[in-house]
């Protein structure tokens, strides 16, 4: 059984007490707070302790193994010394220094397994969900069990695997199952009590506005929120993407858009409200969810500076859209070989390339079903104006069933395959969505690492081949590597 | 060195208890998790069973613990079927002569005393039981918390009932020195070299580093080359004396209120 392992390489101390939103808000520093270092998704850090120049001389100080892990896809969140990791209906409070636990806590009678992303802090609390539904309080200091609400029915397709983000006492989480059938939806919960404060669906109801864009199956659509979201307290709005409708491969069910699915949504964090959504994908067919980082900043775009959202997206483009009021801005070619698109047009819809759905005999279409990105977090570093992303040069054949869709019974309409593959780090200037410059890995396709990159100039990633490595976040140069033994599942932070 | 004043209630997560106290899970006799079974098996336990196994198969003064036993190795359903039937011989447990279906109610029985407390009937009164965990006279949320309520020294007890048998959480509440080798809640008083002296749990330890929780519920993370001086009590800080300090009926409900509580109550 392979092992998963939580690695240490730097790591700062700082006294505070109560996590508050401010101290969320004003990013990573020696702390990190939220599961993308930053509200606004950067997966940025101001250290510099670590530079190009220092990078070399790094050395790895501890190894943590947490039991029987496969894979873990947890970021760790970081509070007075203490790392927080999820895995599956488990915390582990690791002391930074030395690797050694502190305390664990684990629900052993979660009804669902699956894959966990990390959790969240705020006040003197962690915060995470298990895999059937349940927020999770608990005490950073001690363990100790605080409360633990069922926030879905499992009995409903609805299961947790998404990081919760805090924000203003709120705890914004989302359901995972679309691949089965359910009716996605994202709430925000009371970090005080766990008690319900809205949710919003992200597949309307039958007739209400959307719904129109559907068939029958419209109460198991789909539209899952597996992930998190970014935040942008001037606006007090959060971006939160949605999965694939459902069943995956077989859109002959479900003729239309089949909106909100594969989109990115823009609600107000007070009420739910959808101030305006964004679909990348119109009735998706590859099983592409919009899960990737809405990474949020202030940059100019053909000449005018505006408020945008970016988002490398496992379609193949790379979108820019004005994150105060939904409009398209752009689109580029995030990966090489895309062959279901043509590209996409002024208003933001893909032109579609003919002859790429999924059929009974396969059909061969770029990118494969991982997708040209994916979950793995991106990063951007102010200091180079650059944006982080990883990327997978991969076809595959997509498959379709004439079987009739059964919600719940783990169908999907069809499969894929994932046939070889090339991971690339690219550098993408924001202002353009074009590549500055590139960074090719060996291996296999297989790498979900995701990015963070520092003031010092420095990003850290896993490589496709079972590395750690460090890179110059100005051109791409390998500033470190070191052999973990295994393939990085989850996104590092400093 | 000496124990110093703090109270621990319960020493609870036992390292090895899975492979101590578990049967094996291979059984598929359908009286197996069958609450009439249960019931059934109950009575006959309480009426032939208990006066050496006590009233929770915890163990009495003739008949071993059937819940935590020392064996290494885990029984079968069907092993606990055979001495029910056998006996064992050179011991005070005879062979009896009861019909299949009613060893196999025995059984499951036994099998769902290895459960947790939760999902098996409880004698006593959880409501007043709350009254004794919360009173002075027992004093347990002075170092126990339940929901976050309570104090930080001793192991929460929100999932004691959902992750113990009756027989186990007795054990604890009546004879803590058994379990007190469990690494992660010695009691511990460090001095350290700038003369600073911290009194909590220890909750990890190496030679190089130690994690302490103190009276305060503040966690320190230390390193060895900064602590002067580190001692850990040899004895249970939980005190002894439940058994006299509370009456028969207190405690019983007090178990009770315990085996209630449960994390998973009410889930869908």
């Amino acid at each position: 059984m392979a092992r998963t392992t939580v690695w240490t390489l730097t790591l700062a101390l700082a006294a505070s007490a109560q996590v508050r939103h401010e101290d969320i808000a004003k990013g990573a520093l020696a702390d990190w707070l939220t599961y993308a270092g930053t509200y606004s998704g950067w997966r940025y850090s101001p250290l510099k302790q670590i530079n190009a120049e220092n990078a070399k001389n790094m050395v790895a100080k501890w190894v943590y193994h947490v039991p029987n892990a496969r894979g873990l896809r947890s970021s760790p969140i970081v509070h007075e010394g203490v790392l927080y990791i999820t895995d599956t209906n488990s915390v582990y409070a690791v002391d930074a220094r030395s690797g050694r636990l502190v305390w664990r806590y684990a629900d052993p009678r979660a009804q669902k397994g699956g894959v966990n992303r990390g959790a969240a802090i705020w006040g003197n609390r962690i915060y995470f969900t298990t895999s059937d539904n349940f927020l999770v309080a608990l005490d950073r200091q001690s363990g100790v069990l605080i409360f633990n609400k069922q926030f879905a029915d499992v009995e409903k397709g609805t299961t947790s695997t998404s990081v919760p983000l805090i924000a203003k006492g709120k705890v914004i989480v989302g359901s995972a199952g679309g691949d089965s059938g359910m009716r996605g939806f994202i709430m925000a919960l009371s970090a005080e009590t766990g008690d319900e404060l809205w949710k919003t669906y992200t597949v309307p109801a039958k007739g209400e506005k959307g719904s129109e864009t559907w068939g029958d199956l419209i109460e198991w659509g789909g539209g899952a929120a597996w992930l998190s979201g970014t935040y942008d307290p001037g606006l007090d709005m959060l971006y939160w993407t949605t999965g694939n409708p459902w069943p995956d491969y077989n859109g002959s069910v479900r003729q239309g858009d089949n909106l909100y699915t594969c989109s990115l949504l823009a609600l107000d964090l007070d009420s739910g409200k959808m101030n305006w959504y964004f679909q990348f994908t119109p009735h998706d067919t590859h099983d592409w969810d919009a899960q990737s980082w809405p990474v949020l900043m202030d940059t100019e775009i053909r000449g005018q500076q505006r408020k945008v959202v970016l988002h490398a997206n496992r379609n193949g483009f790379f979108y820019a859209l004005d994150r105060v009021t939904g409009e398209f801005l752009r689109a580029t070619q995030l990966i090489d070989k895309v062959t279901w698109a043509k590209g996409i047009d002024d208003k933001g819809r893909p032109v579609p390339a003919g002859n790429s759905e999924p059929t009974p005999q396969g059909n061969w279409v770029c990118p494969s079903v991982k997708g040209a990105t994916n979950w793995m977090g991106q990063s951007y570093n102010p200091g180079t104006g650059l944006l982080y992303v990883l990327t997978l040069e991969q076809c595959g054949m997509y498959f379709s069933s004439s079987q009739q869709p059964q919600p719940m019974k783990n169908f999907s309409g069809g499969g894929a395959t994932e046939e070889g593959g090339q991971v690339v780090l690219r550098a993408l200037d924001p202002k353009t969505g074009r590549r500055v410059w590139e960074y090719p890995m060996t291996g296999f396709g297989r790498m979900w690492t995701g990015t963070v990159s520092t003031a010092g100039g420095v990003i850290f990633t896993g490589d496709d081949d079972g590395h750690m490595v460090a890179l110059d976040a100005k051109n791409g140069k390998n500033l470190w590597h070191f052999n973990v033994g295994e393939l990085l599942t989850a996104s590092p932070v400093t | 060195m000496r124990a110093f004043a703090v109270a621990f209630f319960l020493a609870a997560p036992l390292a090895l208890f899975a492979q101590h106290g578990r049967y094996f899970r291979d059984s598929h006799h359908p009286s197996i998790g069958n609450p009439e079974a249960i019931a059934t098996g109950t009575k006959l336990f309480m009426g032939s069973c208990a006066g050496c196994h006590g009233p929770d198969g915890g163990g009495g003064a003739r008949g071993p613990n059937l819940v935590r036993r020392s064996l290494w190795h885990p029984l079968s359903d069907e092993a606990i079927f055979q001495v029910i039937r056998k006996g064992v011989p050179g011991t005070d447990m005879p062979p009896t002569k009861l019909g299949d279906e009613q060893t196999w109610n025995l059984v499951a029985f036994i099998h769902a005393l290895t459960g947790p407390a939760s999902a098996n009937p409880v004698p006593g009164d959880a409501a007043a039981g709350k009254a004794v965990y919360w009173g002075a006279k027992a004093g347990c949320s002075s170092c126990h918390a339940i929901h976050g309520e309570g104090g930080r020294l001793g192991p929460d007890l929100s999932n004691i009932g959902g992750s113990r048998p009756l027989a186990v959480i007795r054990e604890s509440v009546v004879e803590p020195a058994k379990d007190l080798a469990y690494l992660g809640n010695e009691a511990a008083t460090v001095v350290l070299k700038n003369g600073t002296t911290l009194e909590g749990a220890a909750k990890n330890r190496s030679n190089y580093s130690l994690q302490l929780v103190d009276k305060q519920g503040k966690l320190h993370l230390l390193q060895m080359r900064d602590v002067k001086q580190l001692t850990l009590s040899e004895s249970s800080p939980m005190p002894a004396d439940y058994a006299k300090r509370l009456t028969k009926e207190e405690l019983r409900d007090l178990l009770a209120y315990l085996a209630d509580q449960d994390i998973r109550k009410g889930s869908k």
